[in-house]
């Protein structure tokens, strides 16, 4: 993989969790989720950072939405993975699973003993 | 209506810290998950906070960057603001505050001198904390306008008395003709009035503030309801016909559980059913400060609501309990308001000569109003008095801020020669410095408002013993703390920057050299000598307060009420409010009541009255007193009176003088009086009064008796004449019972309401309480006054003390080598302490005397608070200065012993 593809830890999560809200992803919804999920508490500007490079490299785009009043009127910015995103995210895995493959056996002997 | 959103300074800086492309979307978010942490009915005080965190914290820089960059990558991409995007680098915020460097080395430094920055940290906090939690009472109480929409068309209307007071309430039926009557002057005139009412909760019935309105007050305040509808207009046409109601917002959350289905529901408030129409909009509480009202009934439900038999208020012209708000019609003056309103109240007093004669409707702005003119004028002195006090506070605080900064600077101004020696520049410099303070100021902004949170969470934990719960709607206010803030910042910087500025003069050699540290500065008057000065000045002034007030309190306390203060409790029934008791059957619940309390073997004596001496209520009667002249026009008397039954005088163990006292067989003859000493005092001194007759109004009253005087309206009054009437002669209203026995007070009281409970399970209390109980109604005032003051006055104090540590330690600290040779040349440690205390003590010295002088200029403003002493009370005068250079020696001791335990050798070497 090129200098330009390079996924980082968070930018790994922050797609994924994304990829998982599809129609709902915003911002917001994006830390919550993060929270939720991954137990990590980020902070605004580092999803809203994280987003902005995942777009910049190409795996994301994203769109303005309709504002709504909870928000005082301010709208939110929807985000959906790219195709190249896809494609990065899924090479990600590809190389988690192989190397898991090799350990699985190790690590729950690990686990019994 | 005022904004529900985060604090607006907050957005306003937010929009400047963010990146066009990506600014609506992040604010949007955290204004979303600001009003998800905002419960209703609660403070939004920490939510506040959260969102000032989140806009401090903000990344700035790297949202900066990150847009910058993918704008560059990405030249579509959609921007909201393009003419923004020019603006990237001018986040000013980020460029002196929040640069990374300056905050790690102002953390550094901070951390560093854990002693210094604790204590810069506590003054701070304990200005911003006191001041903030008294500026948001006083602005509950006094400045906060009601909310409702364009406040400044909205006017008070009141109804002159027979007196010529100007701010009476008005009559329901003058209110009807008004409405249509001024049309073109007025858009729009509301009536309402308050009243308490009986509402069911677990473990008995409560009794709940309510207002009844008229049924176009929502629409003309402007008040939007936060569910359901406001008052139909045919719901407040006809008397008695339509019980509906609508709910304040927190009986809605607290009560109903904020259930959206309670609209359609029906309420019991006291005895009647109602159906639920509407919740009012949150931040309306009623159109009374102080009194947050529960339910809202139309007005045309009056005589249902109070409940008093054949009472017709409706439509009885001469009975006068509202009060009006009227809406200006555009362009109308209040003066013109005001013309209109006479010439109105002319055609209303030509009309009903014999209720309106006299009777003027006057307007007043409603921004000039808080409460009512009357209570105003007795809350706003206290008001100022109780905000004086805090001020004081955060100017010694603020004092003690600016003294550490400069000793800290004046510490610094070797290393800030170094520095400039090698290169850096001031700019850089100051700004090191400025984050400094700015770090100091938000720890103590943030601990100071802990401390307003917890003090305002203690003075209301502090309930005037009232009948009902007097719910002050108390928010701490973001503008006042963040003024406090900023004043405090501001001494801060000042006194910081200054010597820094001086500090970073290029002519560096003399700093370098070392003169400077030790040479310079040994001035009798330097800057932070003059500080403390001031703070022991301060402090003076508010110790003497608090000692004043203390002192009162001690006097009121002793004072002698002339009734027996021994264990006794009172007992309220509510009979009037229920609704359903006739005259007859209030005289039989009531013998009822009495025979069961008396054949409870706890109970000895009982006795029942319409008011009680130092009660809260007032009531006086108008009696024509022959021989005797008046300076009112109708030549009558207005007297306090009481109506009592025959074993008010034995129970109450008040004596009766000459005369006999009531007899029950007198119940039914000719209408008679007892009248006190004062009485005869001031109307027939000298004379037997005993068997004259008085007239009240068309009736003849006999007096059968004097009683000896009691304490009426206030402990610190002379002897009021005091008028008691026969109760059984009168209707039973309002009748309070009084028990007394052999057991303790609280025995007492609970043998009363198990008593009451037999005698109807469904009688409402409206009061029940202690004898002590009782008397601290009065003792009030006063008691808070010297609680808050003692409280404020050892703050002070407190931080004076610290200032003269401070001060102390840091001339020894300058002075090590010096000691160190006087030491090594045979001075003993005594001398050493006693030359370093008394460096600090003239400074305490010069202070007290500085205190004396404003202190007796101050005082006599407090001569109206205060019970049984005068403003130079001795015994304070004497204490305070005792007590305060106590604690100023201990002060300054602490330090120069320290100094005098430091071994000459290694003093001589220290520098």
């Amino acid at each position: 993989m090129g200098k330009g593809s390079h996924l980082g830890d968070l930018e790994e999560l922050i797609l994924l969790t994304v990829l998982r809200l599809g129609e709902d992803a915003h911002g917001g919804r994006v830390r919550d989720e993060l929270k939720e999920l991954a137990g990590r508490s980020v902070s605004v500007s580092t999803v809203y950072v994280t987003l902005m490079r995942l777009e910049e490299k190409g795996y994301a785009r994203s769109w303005k939405g309709e504002p709504t009043s909870e928000r005082g009127g301010k709208a939110k910015r929807h985000y959906e993975v790219s195709p190249e995103g896809a494609e990065v995210l899924e090479a990600v895995r590809r190389v988690r699973d192989r190397i898991w493959q090799g350990i699985e056996a190790i690590s729950t002997e690990a686990a019994g003993a | 209506m005022p904004e529900s959103g985060p604090p607006r300074l907050a957005s306003w800086v937010l929009e400047r810290r963010l990146p066009a492309e990506i600014g609506e979307a992040v604010s949007g978010d955290l204004e979303h998950e600001y009003r998800r942490r905002t419960v209703p009915g609660r403070a939004r005080l920490l939510a506040d906070l959260w969102f000032w965190a989140q806009v401090i914290a903000l990344r700035s820089g790297s949202l900066r960057r990150a847009a910058r960059r993918l704008s560059a990558a990405r030249p579509s991409y959609e921007r909201n603001h393009p003419g923004r995007a020019a603006r990237v680098d001018s986040d000013l915020w980020s460029k002196i505050l929040m640069n990374p460097h300056d905050l790690k080395y102002a953390f550094r430094r901070l951390i560093r001198t854990p002693g210094f920055t604790a204590v810069a940290v506590l003054s701070l906090a304990l200005g911003i904390g006191a001041n903030t939690a008294m500026f948001s009472v006083v602005n509950a109480v006094l400045l906060r306008g009601l909310p409702v929409s364009n406040p400044s068309e909205l006017v008070e209307v009141y109804t002159s008395d027979s007196d010529g007071y100007v701010y009476a309430t008005s009559s329901l039926p003058d209110y009807l003709d008004l409405k249509p009557g001024l049309d073109g002057i007025f858009n729009g005139v509301v009536g309402t009035r308050n009243f308490i009412t009986r509402v069911e909760a677990e473990g008995g019935d409560e009794l709940v503030m309510g207002e009844l309105v008229s049924g176009d007050y929502f629409e003309v305040l402007g008040v939007p309801m936060a569910l359901g509808r406001g008052f139909l207009s045919e719901e407040d046409a006809t008397p008695g016909t339509h019980p509906v109601v609508i709910l304040g917002h927190a009986e809605w959350v607290t009560r109903y559980g904020s259930d959206p289905g309670v609209i359609g529901r029906t309420v019991r408030l006291s005895q009647l059913l109602y159906t639920v129409v509407g919740v009012a909009h949150e931040d309306f509480t009623g159109s009374m400060p102080v009194l947050v009202a529960g339910y809202y009934v139309p007005l045309m439900m009056t005589d249902v609501v109070m409940g008093r038999d054949s009472n017709g208020q409706i439509e009885r012209r001469s009975s006068r309990s509202m009060f009006m708000k009227a809406r200006l019609a555009p362009g109308i003056s209040v003066e013109q308001a005001n013309a209109a309103l006479a010439a109105f109240s002319n055609a209303l007093a030509e009309e009903y000569p014999e209720s309106n004669e006299n009777r003027v409707m006057t307007a007043m702005p409603r921004g000039d109003v808080s409460i009512h003119p009357f209570v105003d004028r007795v809350l706003t002195p206290v008001a100022g008095l109780l905000l004086g006090v805090v001020g004081l506070v955060l100017l010694i605080a603020c004092a003690n801020l600016a003294s550490f900064l400069l000793a800290r600077a004046e510490d610094r101004r070797k290393e800030i020669a170094v520095r400039l020696a090698l290169g850096a520049g001031r700019w850089t410099l100051i700004r090191q410095l400025l984050t400094e303070t700015m770090m100091l100021a938000l720890m103590g902004g943030v601990a100071g408002l802990w401390i307003a949170n917890w003090t305002v969470e203690l003075m209301m934990a502090f309930q005037p013993p009232l009948p009902v719960p007097v719910d002050f709607d108390v928010s701490l206010d973001a503008n006042v703390l963040m003024f406090t803030l900023g004043v405090s910042t501001l001494a801060g910087l000042m006194f910081g920057l200054a010597p820094a500025l001086q500090a970073t003069n290029p002519d560096v050699a003399p700093t370098l050299k070392g003169d400077a540290g030790r040479t310079g500065k040994r001035g009798r008057f330097n800057l932070r000598n003059i500080l403390v000065i001031a703070q022991v000045g301060f402090s003076f002034v508010l110790l003497i307060g608090a000692g004043l007030f203390v002192r009162s309190l001690q006097k009121a306390q002793q004072i002698d009420p002339g009734f027996d203060t021994g264990p006794a409790a009172m007992i309220w029934p509510d009979t009037d409010l229920s609704g359903g008791m006739g005259e007859d059957e209030r005289r039989l619940f009531f013998a009822a009541f009495e025979e069961r309390l008396l054949a409870d073997p706890a109970i000895d004596r009982v006795t029942m009255a319409d008011r009680l001496p130092l009660g809260a209520a007032i009531q006086t009667n108008s009696f024509i007193l022959p021989g005797v002249p008046s300076d009112t026009p109708d030549g009558d008397h207005d007297i306090d009176v009481a109506t009592v039954t025959p074993s008010y005088f034995e129970t109450m163990g008040v004596a009766i003088v000459r005369g006999e006292p009531f007899d029950a067989a007198t119940v039914e003859g000719e209408p008679v009086i007892i009248v006190s000493e004062a009485f005869v005092s001031r109307y027939y001194p000298g004379e037997n009064v005993v068997g004259r007759t008085i007239d009240r109004g068309e009736q003849s009253v006999r007096i059968v008796g004097v009683a000896s005087d009691t304490k009426v309206r206030t402990l610190g009054e002379a002897p009021r004449p005091y008028v008691y009437d026969l109760q059984g002669q009168g209707e039973f209203i309002g009748m309070q019972v009084v028990v007394k026995g052999s057991g303790t007070s609280a025995e007492l009281l609970s043998a009363a309401r198990r008593v009451l409970r037999e005698v109807d399970p469904n009688m409402a209390v409206i009061e029940a309480k202690t004898m002590n109980e009782h008397l601290s109604l009065l003792l009030f005032p006063p008691r808070m006054a010297a609680l808050l003051l003692t409280v404020f006055g050892g703050l002070a104090l407190l931080l004076a003390a610290i200032g003269i540590y401070g001060v102390v330690s840091y001339a020894v600290s300058k002075r090590t080598r010096e000691l160190g040779i006087r030491m090594s040349l045979g001075a003993s440690a005594n001398d050493v302490v006693q030359m370093a205390i008394g460096g600090g003590m003239r400074l305490v010295v010069i202070g007290a005397l500085v205190g004396l002088v404003l202190a007796a200029g101050v005082t006599w403003a407090l001569s109206g608070f205060l019970y049984g002493i005068g403003p130079n009370d001795i015994v304070t005068f004497v204490t305070i200065p005792v007590l305060l250079s106590g604690v100023a020696l201990v002060a300054a001791w602490v330090p120069a012993r320290r100094a005098s335990l430091v071994d000459p050798v290694r003093a001589l070497r220290s520098e």
